[in-house]
């Protein structure tokens, strides 16, 4: 005998109720927030392994790592994801702090060039020494790095006028840098011989896998099979060397080629649509000299990603440094990058800062500009005439040069 | 000594002062125990205790999933979970002692753990001696969890997320109950325990994590924490009970070596029940402190909190000619958590709905939709939603 029949002809009603619900609750199951408005999405016409390669590098890319994982001895903090914040920049909370001082070998007894300001029981956190130059760095945004990394080093040199031979005032320079020797020749930006810097406030990396792998280093404390050795605390003592209980390196390469690629595939976000006012604001824009350096466009050269080569990258940056003024000067040479250079910030993304930052707005390399027209204000040195075009203007072209570059 | 210390020492001592306090205040009588489970759906109130026929009962609950759930707008996860498979027995020894254990197989085995494994002595109402495997009497919903008998298919998140249900530890202590008036009692629990050991933050990749701190088996640390609760009922169906954790997390001394400074955790839970007007109401709200190493500050949480409220209400007794006992449920739960209460964001919020179906009080088919919102640490904003189907049974 089987078990009696709970409900005899009635067994139509669960599916019925599946369906309705199904049909008319699309927004009560969540919906997808337009791409365009993301600062995490993967370029189009990405093809099924490029869109594998990008999700399983998202992943890495979002992992916390823990004591247990690896994280330490000291770091900043425990996520890429942590510090740029879904993709974009971040906090001055997660900014990083790089100390500078003519002496190097003073800087390294102090821990520096950058302090790890956390350590993980057992561990000393680093502190910033007193009578050192402090370079704070708010973390920048990671998307669309691949279209970076893809504009050829001639596009770049053809904008640079390092002896302002042309008299405008704006000198852009080359932060040329010789890549560290463990960077694959297979890379971007590797190879023995000095190569056009681009990622970096300073511009003073010239491959994503440099900026990936020194990331886990010094941000997490991450060793991975291309630098294999703990991050320490020089004046901690040795019985601190015991803290972190993982064998190294924490992270193969396989790994950091998943974030590499992440990186290489995020698109950048879309700038928002043409009005009256942005024709204006653009023409402006060029009118008073922020074009010079914030260059709207540049084009990238043959890849073998398809959606990477020959794309136009509208950046708004010539990726080169130029003297800033005393105002925004962090007295830290960087590379070739003096103590009053800054790479041209990229400006597009800017329509969704806020979106990612709580309602806040955090704008130049230490995040100290709530809002772009502060930045502007407090761009000097070669930017000195610019900004005092830019502060003549009548109220409404400000505000029209102001919305253009807010909705990049 | 920080003031902190000195604030959790305090409250611990404020605790057990009150559980002592309940003693000889109240009148003690046995008819309180024996018309009323101790914990209504606890270790001693389960349905198969009732076939025991021999001096061993053995029985217990299985529970499966069938999950759709959403987030942002894609597909996460669309799959089955044989979710638990749990084993109880029970054993009264004589007319003093008695004997209970539980055996959890989670995710289809993934997970296997002795959940309660605890003899009691009993030598009055208002006293018995229980040492073993216990269930920390952390707030009502971790004394009494059973799939079963929970309305929704997944348990709260301040259940899970913040207090680590189901908690279990080493411990040994007493509990006892007093009747206040005709219909009213009073009940306390109070254990000393190993308590929760460093993987609340060494294994923890997503901040502080109370339940990673879990499963300390063995003592690390040479200082037992305790956990006790005190509940008051004015009536069958109504029930206020405090209760609190407090004790040290770090191996902070190791065979009499003093390797670090002590860092306590103190949890304190309030939970509550009441029935007005056919609709239960049951509710929690949890706030944890948790000494942080200074290095680890900022990344990882030092105060935790989260509460839930769940409204039930049956209908349709006997509804179904084919089985008079059958039940339906209309159940609606809210629920929140801030991972850290000091950061802007890394909080959790949800809303379910959903109605049950029970052929026999025994066993219960769920459905369920929720709807929430996860904030990141920065405060980014990621939607969820559920559809679940479950069916849980006691055996
Ligand atoms: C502690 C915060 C922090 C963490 C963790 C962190 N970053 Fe960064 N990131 C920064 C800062 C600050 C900069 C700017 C550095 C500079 O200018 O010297 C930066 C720069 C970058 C850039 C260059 C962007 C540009 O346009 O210049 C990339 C790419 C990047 N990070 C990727 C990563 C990856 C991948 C990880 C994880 C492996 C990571 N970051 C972890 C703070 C962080
Ligand atoms: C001489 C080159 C130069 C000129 C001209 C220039 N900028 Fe900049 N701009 C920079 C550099 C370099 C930075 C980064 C400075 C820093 O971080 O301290 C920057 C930063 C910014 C930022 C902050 C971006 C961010 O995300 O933090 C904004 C906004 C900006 N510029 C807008 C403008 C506008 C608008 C103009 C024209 C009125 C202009 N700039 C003119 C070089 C220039």
């Amino acid at each position: 005998m089987g078990m009696p029949n709970l409900f005899r002809g009635l067994s139509g009603i669960p599916v019925g109720l599946a369906l309705l619900l199904q049909a008319g609750c699309s927004d009560l199951l969540t919906s997808t927030p337009d791409s365009g408005d993301q600062l995490d999405s993967p370029l189009e016409g990405l093809s099924a392994t490029e869109r594998a390669a990008f999700v399983r590098g998202d992943e890495e890319f979002a992992r916390r790592f823990s004591p247990a994982t690896g994280l330490g001895p000291i770091f900043n903090d425990v996520s890429c994801a942590a510090c740029h914040s879904a993709d974009g920049r971040g906090r001055p909370g997660n900014a990083l702090s790089r100390i500078g001082t003519p002496d190097e070998d003073m800087l390294r007894s102090w821990g520096g060039p950058q302090i790890q300001n956390r350590a993980i029981p057992g561990a000393l956190a680093e502190v910033v020494p007193a009578g050192v130059h402090v370079s704070v760095r708010l973390p920048p945004p990671v998307f669309a790095a691949g279209l970076i990394e893809a504009i050829p080093e001639a596009t770049i040199i053809a904008n640079a006028d390092p002896d302002d031979l042309d008299g405008d005032g704006i000198s852009g320079r080359v932060n040329w840098v010789v890549p560290p020797p463990w960077v694959p020749g297979t890379e971007p930006g590797a190879g023995p011989e000095p190569r056009v810097g681009r990622f970096g406030r300073k511009a003073q990396t010239t491959s994503i896998l440099q900026q990936t792998v020194e990331a886990y280093l010094q941000d997490m404390g991450i060793t991975t099979d291309f630098l294999p050795d703990e991050n320490r605390n020089p004046l901690a003592g040795h019985a601190h060397d015991a803290a972190d209980r993982i064998g190294d390196p924490e992270v193969p390469a396989g790994t950091v080629f998943a974030v590499v690629n992440y990186l290489r595939l995020l698109a950048p976000p879309a700038p928002g649509g043409p009005t009256a006012a942005r024709a204006l604001g653009e023409q402006l824009f060029a009118a008073t000299g922020c074009a010079a350096c914030h260059v709207p466009q540049l084009q990238t050269g043959p890849h073998p990603i398809g959606a990477l080569a020959h794309q136009g990258v509208t950046l708004y940056s010539d990726l080169l440094l130029h003297d800033m003024g005393d105002a925004l000067a962090d007295h830290r040479p960087d590379g070739d990058a003096d103590g009053r250079e800054w790479r041209t910030t990229p400006l597009w993304g800017l329509r969704m800062i806020r979106a990612y930052l709580n309602g806040d707005a955090f704008l130049l390399h230490d995040g100290r500009a709530r809002t772009i027209e502060e930045a502007i204000l407090l761009h000097g040195g070669e930017a000195q005439r610019s900004r005092d075009l830019f502060a003549g203007l009548s109220p409404a072209d400000r505000a029209a040069l102001l919305d253009f570059v807010g909705s990049r | 000594m920080t003031p902190r210390h000195t604030a959790s020492r305090a409250r611990q001592t404020f605790l057990l002062a009150l559980v002592l306090a309940a003693t000889p205040a109240s009148r003690v009588t046995a008819q309180a125990d024996s018309t009323r489970p101790f914990v209504r759906g606890g270790v001693y109130d389960k349905p198969y205790q009732a076939r025991l026929l021999g001096r061993t009962a053995i029985g217990g609950y299985a529970e499966a999933h069938a999950r759709y759930e959403r987030v942002d707008g894609a597909t996460d996860e669309m799959g089955f979970v044989a979710k638990r498979f749990n084993l109880f027995t029970s054993t009264r020894v004589s007319d003093f002692v008695r004997m209970a254990a539980e055996l959890e197989f989670e995710e289809g085995g993934e997970e296997v753990k002795l959940e309660y494994a605890a003899i009691d002595l009993r030598i009055h109402a208002a006293l018995t001696i229980r040492g073993g495997m216990l269930l920390s009497p952390l707030g009502r919903f971790n004394l009494s969890h059973d799939s079963p008998l929970n309305e929704f298919t997944d348990r709260p998140l301040v259940s899970t997320e913040v207090l680590g249900v189901a908690l279990s530890e080493p411990g040994f202590g007493v509990l006892g109950q007093a009747a206040i008036g005709r219909q009213g009692r009073v009940t306390w629990e109070a254990y000393l325990t190993n308590g929760f050991h460093d993987g609340l933050v060494a294994n923890s990749a997503e901040g502080t994590r109370i339940p990673l701190g879990r499963g300390n088996i063995e003592d690390q640390n040479a200082s037992p924490a305790v956990v006790g609760r005190l509940a008051w009922s004015p009536r069958v169906g109504m029930e206020l009970g405090i209760s609190g954790h407090h004790g040290a997390w770090n191996a902070f001394t190791v065979e009499g070596t003093p390797v670090d400074e002590r860092r306590d955790l103190t949890i304190s839970v309030l939970d509550g029940e009441l029935s007005v007007a056919g609709i239960r109401v049951s509710g929690e709200a949890a706030l944890a402190r948790i000494d942080i190493p200074p290095g680890l500050a900022g990344t990882y949480a030092s105060r935790q909190a989260g509460w839930f409220l769940d409204l039930a209400r049956d209908f349709g007794a006997g509804l179904i000619p084919t089985a008079p006992g059958s039940l339906f449920t209309l159940k609606a739960r809210i629920d929140a958590i801030d991972l850290d209460t000091e950061a802007v964001g890394h909080h959790v919020r949800q809303a379910g709905l959903g109605i049950n179906f029970r052929p026999t009080s025994e066993s219960v088919v769920k459905l369920d939709f929720v709807r929430g919102w996860r904030f990141d640490p920065f405060n980014n904003r990621s939607d969820f939603a559920r559809l679940l189907a479950s069916f849980a049974t006691y055996f």
